[in-house]
């Protein structure tokens, strides 16, 4: 956006007035001209502008949807909006890199632990590139509530996360919208066991079963089919640009403890011991509830390289995803993924080639999360500390080249190791013999020898692919549009995942209007959630009111969708006569409750909770804000 | 699957070729053809290998394209919607199966056979200059659309009304997406490349008309039928099609005062502007 829309026009009326002076203005007073300037330099109001962020359909066929509707709704309301349609990768850079936008739409994918509320809205993480707080929410009230939860023993977060919520209800920095529904398409002729793990995570891929038919040999290649290139261009497990929900870099690089997410929808999932053999956890009570873990790898650990995993390499990851310029460089880098786990661990040290001892500053739910970070091989990673730059010009401070690289060929120590690529057509992975896994009983084991992926353009071409027998499961979950042309058959049916996603409209907070808390209480009522869910998710979707998905486990039922009204602005609009209007959306959306009924926004009831919350419109039905 | 859509392609159009070659060519030309073809080879060839290294850079130029637009390109998509509105709406509203199965047909199938037969018939004519002018054309087709690519960057109407514009091709056809997705990217909508090559055909069988005058007609159709087909399927916008229509009208423009110019076989021929090419076959 131009900083300064006002400025052309407004140097052109200086020279109009200067001209008029100039032809009969020796007869004006000093008091005059004084009175001139005064106007002259003086900014007046405008009708506000705003851009949204997005992804064109392509990338992401629901968020130009939304995004459409929120223009529209904004515009009735006499707000003047542009989309703004950006590549995927120059979407995140934009929004959550740069952080150059006004508001934008788009999902998070995440595993629904409160700790992500800490992650997405700690003040301190402000200036971070990343998933770190890319609002610029700055509160120190809200900081404290923050840090009460994180700190917090497990038994004590479901009323600090109460707290949080509260607050969250009345300040919204971003808006969620609704949780997805997560289906994907398997073949179940060819590979049992697809429901035993969560289907975007790296124990899916493991332990399944390979049938032969009628005793044939049993398939050795997995086949899987994306909608999504960025796997075969990047596979930089920092890079936030390019991954979402981090399927491919999970079966490629180990983490300390692995997330068994395929409970009950919501549930964030019980976290095992991995490339951890073990780990001990050890309260130390007082007056800061600290906690030390003690990890032991396992003994027979090494990288796709050969070289062996060790605590050193532990160490040196948690330590690298705080700096990437490992304190080297003129700022701190900060990972832009990772983050917000790492967050949890106050200290980490290497005792031995096996065994580490971790301080962690948070509960045990939140510490344990804080394992599931990829340990990434010290001796490649080390020497990616450098400023990033082209050619050692276009410097770019406070990032380094650990997080512009496309880190390929990725050397981790998963279950399956790199072998080939072809950019935006195929990747080919296959099992990593040396794996741990592979000699221990009772873990998931990279079963098949092959994981091959192709990229196909849609959700309709890769139901296609599965169907005819030239892939065995959908790893991008299939878009909401294209469940319908899905004809389950004995060998192909679809397959159900606890969601860990939800779309959400983020607030750049850092600039007008939303700074202000009043404009984006009013902003997010223009949204009808339940009719999104309808229209544009075609039913497979939930509304959300909460970041958390609403799950029972964390939200108090007041703060659920469809749960008594609690907050927010809700109050003034009662008692005004207009009962019949207020649609059934009110009642649902405790925090945001939308302003008109079954997707369509009332606009006088919009404009007066905009003019209430202290804007004024022109006779045009503009809404006037000072530049 | 790639490799069956092709099969595909290939078999159709080369029994629509073999079939326009008997209509418009006819028999007499062609054994000519055979016995003169060293000699018009000859003639064609610089221009064959200018155009053969156009067409490998801008494959290998198409894959980097993305990355420079995005470093130096202004992103036009919402000027554009925002000029031309709902155009592409007002065009799917006549939506029928049978309308959207021929636009189909000659999106794919239509348009490669529109680019392939002037090459074949033109071959088929004593004067190699239609040929070599028709190449030429192609070439700064190629060329210039290229260097638009890289400055602007848009999304075509599917990307940007998903749920209004129906992507009718790549849905009722899934797999023909397996083909554009490896022919082109998303961003590189403006202008219709598939418009400003099947309007420079068009242009030069109206030139070329006396020589071939039925081509003339079913060219005509056949541009008019993949303009409006680049529309009728989201994937192109009014604008990017009229841009195509101003490309193809400079290309060939500029290739009928290029042509001849620095030729080394055609010495003989007066290097005039846009003069119609009269060429009485036989």
């Amino acid at each position: 956006m131009d900083p300064y829309p006002g400025d052309a026009e407004r140097r052109v009326d200086r020279r109009t007035v200067l001209a008029g002076l100039a032809a009969g203005g020796l007869t004006a007073t000093s008091g005059c001209v004084r009175q001139t300037r005064s106007v002259v330099n003086r900014d007046g109001a405008e009708q506000l502008s705003l851009t949204i962020t997005t992804v064109p359909s392509d990338v992401d066929r629901e968020s130009i949807r939304i995004a459409r509707i929120l223009r529209n709704n904004l515009e009735a309301v006499g707000i003047d909006v542009t989309i703004d349609m950006l590549a995927v990768e120059e979407f995140y850079r934009e929004t959550l890199v740069n952080h150059d936008f006004d508001c934008y739409v788009g999902p998070y994918h995440g595993d629904m632990d409160p700790e992500l509320l800490y992650e997405l809205l700690y003040s301190a993480f402000a200036d971070e590139p990343g998933w770190q707080n890319p609002f610029g929410f700055t509160s120190l009230t809200f900081d404290e509530l923050l840090e009460d939860l994180h700190e917090s023993p497990d038994e004590d977060r479901p009323e600090h996360v109460a707290d949080v919520l509260d607050v969250l209800a009345d300040e919204q920095p971003f808006v969620p919208l609704c949780v997805p529904e997560e289906l994907r398409l398997v073949r179940t002729d060819r590979f049992e066991g697809w429901d035993d793990h969560h289907l975007a995570t790296r124990l899916g891929y493991l332990g399944l079963e390979p049938l032969g038919p009628d005793d044939a040999d049993p398939p050795n290649e997995l086949r899987g089919v994306v909608t999504d290139p960025r796997p075969t261009e990047n596979l930089n497990p920092l890079s936030v640009e390019y991954r979402e929900r981090g399927t491919y870099v999970d079966l490629l690089y180990d983490s300390l403890g692995t997330a068994d997410n395929d409970g009950d929808e919501g549930e964030s999932g019980d976290i095992y011991p991995w490339l951890a053999e073990s780990w001990e956890w050890e309260d130390r009570t007082g007056a800061e509830s600290t906690t030390d873990v003690t990890v032991t790898l396992r003994p027979e650990a090494s990288f796709h390289d050969g070289e062996p995993l060790t605590a050193d390499d532990v160490a040196f990851t948690y330590r690298f995803v705080e700096d990437t310029s490992l304190d080297e460089g003129p700022v701190a880098a900060p990972s832009p993924r990772y983050r917000g786990k790492v967050a949890a661990v106050e200290s980490i040290e290497a005792l031995d080639d096996r065994t580490l001892e971790m301080s962690i500053e948070t509960g045990r739910q939140a510490g344990e999360r804080a394992l599931t970070v990829p340990i990434l091989p010290e001796h490649i990673w080390a020497e990616r500390t450098d400023e990033a730059s082209v050619f050692g010009f276009a410097r770019r401070p406070g990032a380094t080249d650990a997080v512009v690289l496309d880190n390929v060929p990725p050397i981790g120590s998963g279950p399956y190791q790199f072998v080939d690529r072809s950019e935006r057509e195929r990747l080919h992975l296959e099992r990593f013999d040396e794996h741990f896994s592979l000699g221990v009983d009772g873990l998931p084991q990279p079963t098949v020898e092959r994981f091959t992926t192709r990229v196909a353009p849609r959700s309709a071409s890769a139901i296609e692919i599965v169907e005819e027998n030239d892939a065995d499961v959908t790893v991008s979950p299939l878009e909401s549009y294209s469940i319908e042309m899905v004809s389950e058959t004995e060998s192909v049916r679809l397959h159900r995942s606890p969601s860990q996603t939800f779309y959400h409209v983020g607030f750049n907070l850092r600039q007008a209007p939303f700074t202000s808390p009043y404009f984006r209480q009013v902003f997010a009522r223009l949204l009808d959630k339940a009719h999104l869910v309808e229209e544009v998710f075609e039913g497979y979707a939930r509304p959300v009111a909460t970041p958390l998905g609403d799950d029972e486990a964390w939200v108090p039922e007041d703060y659920r969708w469809g749960g008594e009204t609690g907050t927010g602005s809700e109050g003034e609009d009662e008692g005004e006569g207009e009962g019949e209007d207020e649609g059934e959306g009110e009642a649902d959306d405790p925090s945001a409750p939308f302003l008109g009924s079954a997707g369509d926004v009332d606009v006088s009831r919009a404009r007066r909770a905009f003019e209430e919350a202290g804007y004024r419109y022109d006779d045009r039905g503009s809404l006037l804000v000072r530049q | 699957m790639f490799v069956q859509v092709l099969m595909q392609i290939a078999v159709v159009v080369t029994v629509m070729l073999v079939i326009t070659m008997g209509v418009v060519v006819g028999r007499r030309r062609i054994r000519r053809t055979v016995g003169e073809y060293r000699t018009r080879l000859r003639a064609i060839a610089p221009i064959v290998v200018v155009l053969a290294t156009v067409l490998l850079f801008n494959g290998v130029a198409r894959q980097i394209v993305p990355d420079l637009s995005w470093m130096i390109g202004w992103n036009l998509t919402w000027e554009i919607y925002a000029l031309e509105g709902e155009f592409i709406l007002w065009l799917q509203s006549y939506a029928t199966p049978p309308v959207t199965a021929y636009f189909s047909f000659i999106y794919i199938y239509g348009y490669i056979f529109m680019l392939i037969f002037p090459v074949v018939a033109y071959f088929a004519l004593p004067d190699t200059r239609p040929l070599r002018e028709l190449l030429t054309a192609y070439t700064l087709n190629y060329t210039l659309g290229l260097v638009c690519y890289v400055l602007v960057i848009a999304y075509g109407p599917r990307n940007m009304m998903p749920e209004l514009v129906e992507a009718l091709l790549y849905d009722t056809y899934p797999r023909y997406q397996h083909l554009t997705r490896q022919v082109n990217r998303n961003t590189n909508v403006f202008p219709s490349l598939h418009t400003s090559l099947a309007v420079t055909v068009g242009l030069m069988a109206y030139r070329t008309r006396e020589a071939y005058p039925r081509w003339f007609p079913i060219a005509l159709v056949l541009a008019i039928s993949v303009s409006v087909s680049t529309m009728y399927l989201g994937i192109h916008w009014a604008i990017d099609v009229l841009a195509g229509v101003g490309l193809a009208y400079v290309s060939v423009a500029l290739s009928a005062r290029l042509v001849g110019r620095w030729s080394l076989a055609d010495f003989r021929s007066h290097a005039s502007g846009a003069r119609r090419i009269v060429t009485r076959g036989d």
